[in-house]
């Protein structure tokens, strides 16, 4: 195939899903600078491996790619420091986490986790470990089903299943961590 | 009473990714379940809020040329048809419209390639794509269905249904005028979360015909029509949420 004729048959796939790109290395990487990066090694290896597309969801093939870049700029760049943490062992700490949803009164939190405010939320996002992060990402922003999170974060169906269920959990514990420190404050 | 059923299965239950035995006998439970209806509630409030409330980063106006940059260099190419080679990606300023005109060509192309059935659905997604680029979503940025429903009739020999779906979970955005496969159409456009759907409107002779789904360059591409007119939904949505907001249009 001519060279015009790729490039621009890739541009015409890829640049609709700049923004779906840089958002999940946005939350990944945490800052703009190092998100660009990682959204520009990506574009350039999807165009590498372009030929390799063989149809079907072009947006979960380059948000694949995007986290995959996103692995190589860790090792790269933060090596040493732990981005992902390993999965926890079913029954240990989800124990706890369940004892916690079951130990307080509950319908004034469902009306709790509604009144919060974007900025805090972002905030809390940022405190997860990436491997929650991206699972909540995947599943709320792009709306993804397990089988393509499954696709993008290279791990099993059933480790999807667990992680966003042990995320979402997480992201309710620092919430809840947040009202009470707003409300010792009387913020 | 704390109940000591797993967070995981209602989580998947709020994802729609239980089978559906299993999901007939955790909806008997939670019936009867105070706990568990109000975990399962709260899981609501945090997903609602994950997907309204969350910040999206978009990507800065200057990525897309700082890519398009570093992209391996294009062969040079033949004299004769240096007319069409567009810069690639959004240049600042002037050069984001070539790119984008640079799309719509190949688009056209393909189209006429295609020709028959694939024509206008290729061009529905190009559509789609340049509302979302070129800042021209809408010409009339109104949630108002009483005021888009007349604006696009004064202008347009066909009158599609124009209904607010709030409620439904697809809010009504704005409308807008476009042009596809040689007819003046409507284009509807509702919001899923932070996804958007081009609804594409236009009269067209023919007997009615029901849902045809499809799938084109990660995009999700219901069509059917009815009373004359010709309906395309399109949207980076996944395919059962759009075949729920086609009926939900039809419906109306």
């Amino acid at each position: 195939m001519p060279h015009d004729d790729r490039r621009r048959r890739f541009e015409l796939l890829a640049l609709p899903h700049l923004d779906a790109a840089y958002n999940l290395a946005r939350w990944l990487a945490g800052n703009t600078a190092d998100a660009e990066d990682v959204v520009q090694d990506a574009y350039l290896r999807a165009y590498r491996y372009f030929d390799a597309f063989q149809g079907g969801n072009f947006r979960v093939w380059l948000l694949t790619i995007v986290r995959n870049a996103f692995m190589t700029w860790v090792k790269e760049n933060r090596s040493g420091r732990m981005v992902f943490v390993p999965d926890t062992p079913a029954g240990d700490t989800a124990e706890s986490d369940e004892t916690m949803w079951s130990s307080r009164p509950r319908d004034p939190e469902a009306l709790l986790l509604e009144s919060i405010d974007s900025q805090t939320l972002g905030r809390l996002i940022e405190q997860l470990p990436a491997e929650y992060r991206e699972v909540l990402l995947l599943r709320e922003v792009e709306e993804l089903p397990y089988k393509e999170i499954a696709t993008v974060t290279g791990v099993p169906i059933g480790t999807v299943m667990s992680r966003l269920s042990r995320a979402r959990l997480a992201l309710k514990k620092l919430w809840l961590r947040q009202a009470e420190t707003e409300a010792a404050h009387g913020v | 009473m704390a109940c000591d059923r797993p967070t995981l299965s209602l989580s998947r239950l709020l994802d729609g990714a239980l089978g559906p035995f299993a999901r007939l006998r955790l909806k008997q439970h939670i019936a009867g379940c105070e706990d568990c209806a109000a975990r399962l509630e709260e899981l609501r409030a945090m997903q609602a809020v994950m997907r309204t409330k969350l910040p999206y980063h978009r990507a800065p106006p200057g990525l897309a040329t700082r890519i398009g940059a570093a992209l391996p260099r294009e062969t040079p190419p033949a004299p004769s048809r240096a007319w069409f080679r567009w810069p690639a990606f959004g240049l600042a300023g002037t050069g984001l419209a070539g790119a984008l005109a640079g799309v719509a060509l190949t688009v056209l192309a393909t189209g006429s390639q295609n020709g028959g059935h694939g024509g206008p659905m290729q061009m529905v997604i190009d559509s789609h794509i340049r509302s979302l680029q070129a800042n021209h979503l809408t010409d009339l940025l109104t949630s108002d269905q009483h005021t888009v429903k007349p604006w696009l009739s004064a202008r347009l020999d066909v009158s599609p249904p124009v209904r607010d779906l709030k409620d439904e979970g697809f809010p009504l955005i704005g409308g807008r005028l476009d042009y596809v496969d040689g007819h003046a159409a409507a284009a509807v456009v509702y919001q899923r979360a932070r996804h958007v759907i081009n609804l594409f409107a236009w009269a067209s002779a023919g007997r009615d015909e029901s849902f045809h789904a499809d799938a084109k360059q990660g995009f999700n591409i219901v069509t059917w029509r009815r009373g004359g007119i010709t309906y395309y939904a399109v949207s980076d949505v996944e395919a059962d949420q759009l075949a729920e907001f086609a009926k939900l249009v039809a419906a109306g």
